[in-house]
């Protein structure tokens, strides 16, 4: 081998080896002493139209004494120039890639959030399956709460609105790309769990609380009792605007008609012998279907549910028997449990339908299977809509 | 011995050239084409399959390089003058897909942004690669096809059960005339079918050769809509602020999990194959220098990269500009060296099978 292709194969070699190493990120390497991971961000309304960022950021130490305090930022015009200014507060370079939860105060919802969220849109560094969540109240009160269980705030969020809260129908999770996309479909809608703060106790717990609250904000004071979190009621947004609200018991029939829950439990009440009886119902959902039919030029919103349903427990004492056949839920029960759906379901409908909210999409179902009929209706779509219900329950075996 | 084989150029057309139309493609097509993304990247896909399919077919009519039927019928100092300005066009093909790697390795690996000399690297192994012929093509595509094969669907897997293929409904609703724009303003994405050009003469036609090439272009096509409709399906309107879509379209099947996004270990991996297909426009554009200049690959070979390395090192905070300008200004370039001027190579007089025009130099002979 002459000393040229050597050459060039050493030279291939390391050019090979350095383009690996671009590609690999260890020309990335962060300093950690210079950089503060972002776990949660906070937006609230300030005065004259500004923004208050409230981040809380995670301290990594040894160990498993995980710790987090909270910045904030008041007055800013945007979420870039709260980031920016976090930065020059603190010396901290924030990085946003592990956000993974974005908290909007209940009178940033009263404008267009996306005045706030399209900076996480626009951003190639924050990933938009972060949680998003309005609180009744203010976001930075909700970031600097103590978790009874001694998690840092946002891990304690983050629980409560985890996917399998979703799938028992308890919350309606969603997060920045699902709100996103219901943003700017047709319909300009969308929904985000509410997000309440519960006084548990005060001094309550054994579990220290590995907080520290250390905001720039003169007034913030440090909890002394601990905090439960309850995501139960779900936000309505149309135009980016918070325009309505649904209760729980609303926000398992959505849930259970809407997204991605398949199983849930549930109280029906029934008369038995002459005394109402409320029997609490275990429900695994095997099909739920919505389907935008064009009827003489009404759209027509047909739910379709089938679930099979257990009883779990009830509101007076059973005999041996009746425990023992408790997988075999009587007729009354499951028409009742039907019956219950059917309402709270139209209620959510017609609750939407009031505050122009698109909740189920039907616009956009239109806009794709039924392009002359969405054309013909325009905005006035989702006010015609009628809907119409097939729910059946079975005994869940 | 040829320099390619047919199997390396099925590889080359099924795996390696259909990764490189999955990064900031897919947003661009979304933004001009909407929901019908899929409808508009067919008109590409069947232009483009339709000029390799004819080059083929010519492969078959002829053992002459296209230096050599150019040399017969226009004589030598034609064929170098066409040459050159193919090298120049695959140099200035290389701008956009060089910037657009860039990028995505600098936004989807990184959490902050190391210096631009951290990507110069390439450019030495793309020389090293440029100095090698065409021969590097087909064993890079020996080596990109199983990488591909394993990662590709993998990473399909993980964005199906995202995906809600309704979004691309109604099909065509956004007129001929917003599908047809959004076919021509992403020429410069459909920019090989030139290659096929270039390796007349230097492979060896097989029995159904023709159907084997044209059917893994098929593959690599389908692959690439299949893409494309994953990912319209998982952003839907959103889908024109997804730029990099291949770092997304799989992350949420890993979101929940405690193992993280997995799925960056096959992004690297078509990282990796995305370099070979980057180095291929830069080699194609040293191959015809060195046959139009009659010398060594490797003057050819350190001005193509020196240029390149000068162009990236300017333009790459200007990624925008350079996109806009390709894609809306320039898109007739692309039409024409992609689509046209290949074509036009059957009007060449075909010399009589096993009658061989003298070749120019050949710069991948040891």
């Amino acid at each position: 081998m002459t000393k040229n292709k050597i050459a060039a194969r050493i030279f291939a070699f390391f050019a090979a080896a350095l383009l690996l190493l671009f590609f690999s990120n260890d020309f990335g390497l962060i300093d950690i002493q210079k950089t503060s991971i972002v776990t949660a961000i906070g937006i609230d309304a300030g005065e004259n139209g500004t923004l208050d960022i409230t981040a809380q950021i995670a301290v990594p130490e040894s160990g498993s004494n995980a710790k987090a305090g909270n910045v904030s930022v008041r007055g800013a015009q945007t979420v870039g120039e709260a980031i920016a200014e976090l930065n020059l507060k603190t010396g901290w370079y924030p990085t946003l890639v592990h956000c993974r939860l974005i908290l909007l105060g209940m009178k940033t919802a009263e404008n267009n959030v996306f005045r706030a969220l399209d900076y996480f849109l626009r951003s190639q560094f924050v990933e938009d399956y972060c949680l998003v969540a309005v609180c009744d109240g203010r976001a930075e009160d909700a970031l600097g709460a103590q978790s009874p269980v001694g998690d840092i705030t946002y891990a304690a969020i983050e629980k409560v609105l985890s996917s399998e809260a979703q799938k028992t129908g308890l919350v309606s999770v969603n997060n920045l790309r699902e709100f996103a996309k219901s943003y700017y479909a047709p319909g300009n809608s969308g929904f985000l769990p509410l997000l309440s703060i519960k006084k548990e106790a005060e001094d309550g717990s054994q579990n220290q609380p590995a907080q520290e609250n250390s905001s720039q904000s003169a007034d913030q004071t440090q909890n002394t009792g601990s905090d439960v979190f309850d995501a139960s009621s779900t936000v309505l947004f149309s135009q980016g605007r918070a325009v309505g609200r649904l209760d729980a018991e609303q926000t398992l029939a959505f849930n259970l008609a809407g997204t991605d829950t398949d199983f849930a439990y549930g109280d029906i009440s029934v008369t038995e012998t002459g005394q109402t009886v409320t029997n609490n119902l275990k429900t695994k959902v095997t099909k739920k279907t919505q389907h935008v039919t064009d009827e003489a030029g009404v759209p027509v919103l047909r739910f379709t549910i089938r679930a099979r349903a257990q009883v779990a427990d009830a509101s007076r004492p059973g005999s041996a028997e009746e425990v023992a056949r408790s997988a075999v839920t009587p007729p009354h029960v499951l028409r009742a449990a039907e019956t219950k759906l059917q309402n709270r379901l139209d209620s959510v409908f017609r609750t939407a339908q009031a505050s122009g909210c698109d909740l189920f999409a039907v616009r956009q179902t239109l806009q794709r299977f039924h392009p002359a009929l969405f054309e013909k209706l325009g905005d006035s779509a989702l006010s015609l809509a009628k809907p119409v219900y097939n729910i059946l329950f079975d005994t869940l075996h | 011995m040829k320099d390619l084989s047919v199997r390396q150029i099925c590889f080359l057309f099924a795996a390696v050239l259909p990764v490189t139309r999955m990064l900031v493609y897919p947003a661009t097509l979304a933004f001009r084409a909407g929901h019908d993304l899929v409808l508009s990247a067919l008109v590409n896909y069947a232009a483009e399959g339709a000029v390799i399919f004819l080059l083929a077919l010519l492969a078959k009519k002829t053992d002459t390089t296209f230096f050599g039927l150019l040399q017969q019928k226009l004589g030598t100092l034609a064929a170098r003058i066409v040459y050159m300005i193919f090298a120049l066009y695959f140099a200035f093909s290389a701008v956009l897909p060089i910037l657009e790697q860039h990028g995505f390795v600098l936004q989807v690996l990184y959490e902050n942004v190391p210096s631009f000399l951290s990507f110069v690297p390439f450019f030495a192994v793309c020389l090293y690669a440029c100095t090698k012929g065409l021969r590097s093509i087909g064993r890079a595509a020996d080596l990109a096809f199983p990488v591909f094969l394993v990662c590709f669907p993998v990473l399909m897997f993980m964005a199906l059960p995202e995906s809600r293929l309704s979004a691309l409904l109604p099909v065509g609703g956004t007129g001929m005339q917003t599908i047809l724009r959004g076919g021509t303003e992403s020429l410069s994405w459909f920019g090989t079918a030139p290659y096929m050009l270039f390796f007349l003469g230097n492979f060896r036609p097989e029995r159904k050769s023709t159907a084997k090439i044209i059917s893994a272009y098929a593959v690599g096509a389908a692959a690439g809509m299949l893409f494309l409709a994953l990912f319209y399906g998982i952003f839907a309107d959103t889908a024109i602020l997804q730029q990099n879509a291949l770092a997304h379209i799989s992350k949420y099947a890993t979101s929940s999990t405690s193992l993280g996004r997995v799925d960056l270990y096959f992004v690297f991996a078509l990282a990796l194959v995305l370099l070979f297909a980057l180095c291929i426009p830069l080699q194609m554009s040293t191959f015809c220098a060195a046959q139009a200049i009659g010398c060594p690959p490797i003057f050819p070979a350190l001005a193509v990269n020196a240029a390149l390395l000068a162009v990236t090192s300017i333009f790459h905070q200007s990624y925008l500009e350079i996109q806009t300008f390709m894609t809306q200004t320039v898109w007739y370039v692309f039409a024409l060296f992609s689509l046209v001027l290949p074509v036009s190579a059957w009007l060449l007089k075909i010399p009589a099978r096993g009658k061989r025009a003298p070749k120019g130099v050949r710069l991948d002979k040891k």
